[in-house]
């Protein structure tokens, strides 16, 4: 156990220097498996994956095994292949509602489309929450729902630099930060 | 130790994420967010809406930004749902956006193609046509075939039009091909349709036995909520009773694999141990329970005339009393042994499945779907499944009951509730009972004896009748039968035959092309609507916007349609307000019936209601003292609906029949077919859908391992699917998400352009004539 973890962590700190030593993000699918290289995922990476804001990604990698074994609750960094993001939706759920990831989240086996769509999402991209003074914390800009796990998004070098904390070790993120 | 792992993990993760928030990233932060298109919220506006696919029912909230819907959430305030759905439902909002929606009428020419028409020359054709055909062969050469996917007003409107317009009771939901038996078990049990549980029983049961059931991916968000109760109740189990190993499968805690058809031997062998073990609530039969008895002799039964083509299956069954003592000689017939033999179940299985249903204080709750019943004898099986909560007193109790669940959004709410079928009203009334009759008379306002008393043909026979040319017009809608039918090659049309086929649909379909005249359709949110789901909630959604080019609602077309044929005084509301009146009008036929909907305007302001709703009141629980306000008992149950058994519920004694066909040396494989999470039913809106179309882009062949190497066949190989009714080539999956035991291939019948019902198998029940898509038998040739 303690080996591992000791690889696990080496690996994750290995992989986030290489991240801020890479060029910034090109939204080329860099958060694939198949690549060496890992860079934060861009909000254009981000979008590729979903149909709109707020949708379940599609899974951009083959399928392995059990998917909470790398997409736990802190994302785990795999040598040689990337950073697999934490899940957002907390512990309790991985246990409980959440035990069957495929119920909503599925890989795309084709590039092709049967009919071409002119669905268009609502737009994703990375906006501010408001602030009641200069300098106060800001507001959460969107929805909670099945989104618990703050830190899956806001931490860790899969996150997007938009939106990156610069404070992740005050885990209770929601003690200033409240929704709008 | 776990929280050490944590914690290195965690600083693992957040130093180098500290460490390289430079300020050269806040400088990159700050770009990025200087260049983001300023996207501005408030212009979204969210609204309630029932989700379009499944028969679930999730809740979603539907956001809309300038009259076009860019996103659903999952409604956390439903309580259906709670806020999760699956892929289908979370990649809704794409259904409605295919580059080829249907945009305005097209009438077929001479040469075969289609040529645009105006709304008033397509409703004047639609109009003149039926008319012509009742005029010159009466109302058993017209006919309309509708859908579990209807709102109750395009179901209801079908109803009244047919009924008591065209006086006619040639009108069909292709619920037929997925409820019937369910309907018919609940009515030779209960004479009520649909089940006394509600979700809540996925809650508080602590047992839940699926027969022949993949929840995991048909009712996913059900499932999650069984997965949350065993969460929260480690002790809670999960029996997967199946013909595949399937992704269900991978949750269970107890795998009873049977032969195809099998399940009633099976069921027979539980009871026959809880009655031998004395496992039974004696106090509970006393009180509540009657036995009957049917029809028993295969020969006279048979299995709906499919391997003699003859045209039209007309068995009845006749119920004779039968008693406790009969039924203990009955199930002698049915030791663990004999039962372990017909259906290859380990009699060890067979004792730990009685032991679940023994074990009286436990809440059981049976879960079941297609595999019960698409079956030769899907009624039976479903009285089956009921018989062992009844002869346990499981039942009327919250976490203790039978509970079917269904396919489609609202295949309970108006095929069932609506009654749209060849011979049924409102209510659960029937066309054959005259005082039935009189009331939806009296209802509807119409002259005494407009009502036929003569059931039209069902779904089946009614495809037959207009291939021999019985059925002279039919106006199909929300529907796609030849994609869906059984033995699709006897059912075949070539356009211009002389017959009028209309189809209403919002896509080109293998349907449309079968058509004379394609009206194009208004779906899910681009209209007003009622749904109404599995446990008897009825959910309203307004519009929330336009449809596209000159698409309408069903409804609007039937009574545009009834106007023109002089049949206006049917729909006597004004143009621009009639959904409200409508449904209270259709209200009447339930109200003091133990069928009681809500209010029109309590549906608008809330998030479903579950039905009977007496003073504004939902009923979670039917026949059950305590919850419905019909059942005047302080405690127990009091099966009020049915009359005709003394006011108590009937327990049907069953035999095993074998499957209509079974494999043998020329044709050696089971063939089952089914759906898989991303598609829903034949397609048509599902593959518009990136995703899911992407996930799943086509019908494959799932096999063993085994029966693969045997054939030197590996996954991606081509394989020719060959039955006695046709053939069909399809690629090899081994070990994918649904894993068939030896001697058992399934198809999925999602995709049009791998038609698996060109091989299925047209025999039905023999009481709800329902047909049988999960057996037949089928050979395997390289490709």
């Amino acid at each position: 156990m303690r080996s591992t973890v000791g690889t696990r962590v080496a690996a994750a700190v290995a992989i986030a220097l290489a991240t801020a030593c890479a060029p910034p993000a090109s939204g080329n699918g860099a958060s694939g498996f198949g690549t060496t290289r890992v860079v934060a995922r861009s909000t254009e990476v981000r979008a590729d994956g979903r149909a709109y804001d707020g949708a379940p990604p599609v899974i951009p990698h083959a399928l392995g095994g059990p998917c909470t074994t790398c997409h736990d609750d802190d994302g785990s960094a795999i040598a040689g292949i990337g950073m697999a993001p934490a899940s957002p939706h907390g512990s309790v759920g991985a246990t409980g509602s959440f035990r069957r990831c495929q119920q909503c989240h599925v890989p795309a086996t084709t590039p092709d489309l049967r009919v071409a769509s002119v669905f268009k999402g609502l737009p994703q991209g990375a906006w501010k929450g408001g602030r009641a003074t200069p300098g106060a914390p800001p507001t959460l800009p969107h929805t909670l729902q099945l989104r618990e796990n703050c830190l899956a998004c806001h931490a860790g070098p899969a996150s997007r630099v938009e939106i990156r904390t610069s404070h992740p070790e005050r885990a209770r993120c929601r003690q200033c930060h409240v929704p709008e | 130790m776990m929280q050490r792992r944590a914690f290195l993990k965690m600083a693992g993760v957040a130093v180098p994420a500290v460490a390289a928030y430079s300020c050269a990233d806040r400088d990159e932060a700050d770009r990025l967010m200087a260049n983001a298109a300023p996207i501005d919220r408030a212009s979204v506006s969210w609204a309630k809406a029932p989700c379009r696919f499944c028969g679930t029912g999730c809740g979603v909230m539907v956001g809309v930004e300038q009259g076009r819907v860019v996103a659903v959430r999952g409604d956390e305030a439903s309580p259906v749902n709670r806020g999760l759905l699956c892929v289908k439902g979370y990649h809704l909002p794409g259904l409605l956006y295919g580059e080829d929606r249907l945009l305005y009428p097209q009438k077929r020419n001479a040469d075969g193609s289609f040529s645009r028409i105006s709304w008033d020359e397509a409703l004047d054709l639609v109009a003149s046509k039926f008319k012509d055909t009742l005029a010159a062969h009466g109302p058993e050469a017209v006919a309309m075939y509708g859908s579990g996917q209807w709102t109750v007003f395009d179901g209801y409107a079908a109803l009244k039009w047919v009924k008591a317009g065209l006086r006619s009771n040639n009108i069909e939901p292709n619920a037929r091909l997925c409820m019937a038996s369910a309907v018919s078990g609940f009515m030779t049990q209960f004479q009520s349709d649909e089940p006394m549980g509600c979700y809540q029983d996925l809650d508080r049961g602590d047992d839940f036995v699926l027969w022949g059931n993949n929840m995991a991916e048909m009712h996913p968000v059900l499932f999650s909520r069984i997965l949350e109760t065993k969460r929260v109740k480690p002790a809670t189990r999960i029996v997967d009773i199946a013909t595949r190993r399937t992704p269900t499968t991978d949750y269970a805690d107890m795998h009873v694999l049977f032969k195809p058809g099998t399940d009633l031997a099976l069921a027979n062998g539980i009871l026959h141990l809880l009655v031998a073990q004395g496992r039974i609530n004696q106090a509970f039969i006393n009180e509540n329970v009657v036995f009957r008895r049917g029809i028993e002799d295969l020969k006279a039964i048979g299995y709906g005339c499919f391997d003699d083509q003859k045209e039209r299956y007309t068995f009845e069954d006749v119920a004779k009393p039968s008693s406790l003592a009969e039924l203990t000689t009955f199930l002698a017939d049915y030791t663990p042994e004999k039962v372990s033999e017909i259906s290859g179940v380990p009699v060890q299985q067979i004792h730990a499945l009685a032991a679940i249903y023994g074990d009286l204080p436990r809440g059981t709750v049976s879960l079941w779907c297609m595999g019960v019943n698409q079956h030769v004898r899907g009624t039976w099986m479903n009285n089956l499944i009921t018989d062992l909560h009844l002869i346990t007193g499981k039942i009327c109790r919250p976490g203790a009951n039978p509970l079917s669940l269904t396919g489609q959004p609202s295949a309970c709410g108006t095929a069932r509730e609506v009654g749209t079928s060849s011979n049924r009203l409102p209510a659960d009334m029937v066309v054959t009972n005259p005082e039935h009759r009189a009331e939806a008379e009296h209802i509807w306002n119409v002259p005494a004896g407009t009502i036929s008393a003569k059931p039209g043909p069902h779904a089946v026979d009614m495809f037959r009748a207009l291939k021999r040319g019985d059925i002279k017009a039919m106006w199909i809608q929300t529907t796609n039968p030849w994609v869906t039918l059984p033995n699709r090659s006897r059912f075949e049309r070539t356009p211009n035959d002389g017959k009028f086929i209309v189809v209403s649909d919002i896509y080109p379909t293998p349907t449309t092309a079968m058509a004379d005249l394609i009206l194009p359709a208004a779906a899910w949110v681009e209209r007003e609507g009622v749904f109404g789901n599995t446990e008897r909630r009825t959910q309203q959604w307004n519009q929330l916007v336009d449809p596209p080019g000159e698409a309408r609602e069903d409804a609007w077309a039937i009574i545009q349609v009834a106007k023109r044929m002089g049949m206006g005084n049917l729909f006597p509301w004004p143009d621009d307000n009639w959904h409200e009146p409508m449904f209270e009008e259709y209200r009447r036929f339930g109200v003091g019936h133990g069928k009681d909907l809500a209010a029109y305007a309590q549906l608008k302001e809330t998030r479903g209601m579950v039905w009977p709703v007496v003073d504004g009141k939902e009923t979670f629980y039917r026949y059950t003292a305590g919850y419905d306000p019909y059942v005047k008992k302080a405690q127990g149950a009091h099966f009020y609906k049915a009359v005709g058994y003394g006011e108590k519920a009937a327990f049907w004694l069953r035999p095993y029949h074998p499957p209509a066909e079974s494999p043998d040396k020329d044709y050696p494989f089971w063939l089952t077919t089914g759906r898989v999470l991303e598609h829903w039913h034949s397609g048509s809106m599902t593959r518009r859908i990136k995703q899911l179309h992407q996930a799943v882009p086509a019908a494959y062949l799932e096999m063993n391992r085994a029966d693969a190497e045997e054939m030197s066949l590996k996954k991606g190989d081509k394989v020719k699917i060959v039955s006695r009714r046709g053939s069909l080539e399809l690629v090899v999956e081994v070990d994918g998400r649904g894993r068939p035991p030896r001697g058992t291939v399934f198809v999925p019948f999602f995709d049009e352009e791998k038609l698996i019902n060109l091989v299925t198998l047209d025999a039905m029940d023999n009481i709800s004539k329902q047909p049988d898509y999960k057996k037949c038998a089928v050979r395997l040739e390289r490709a």
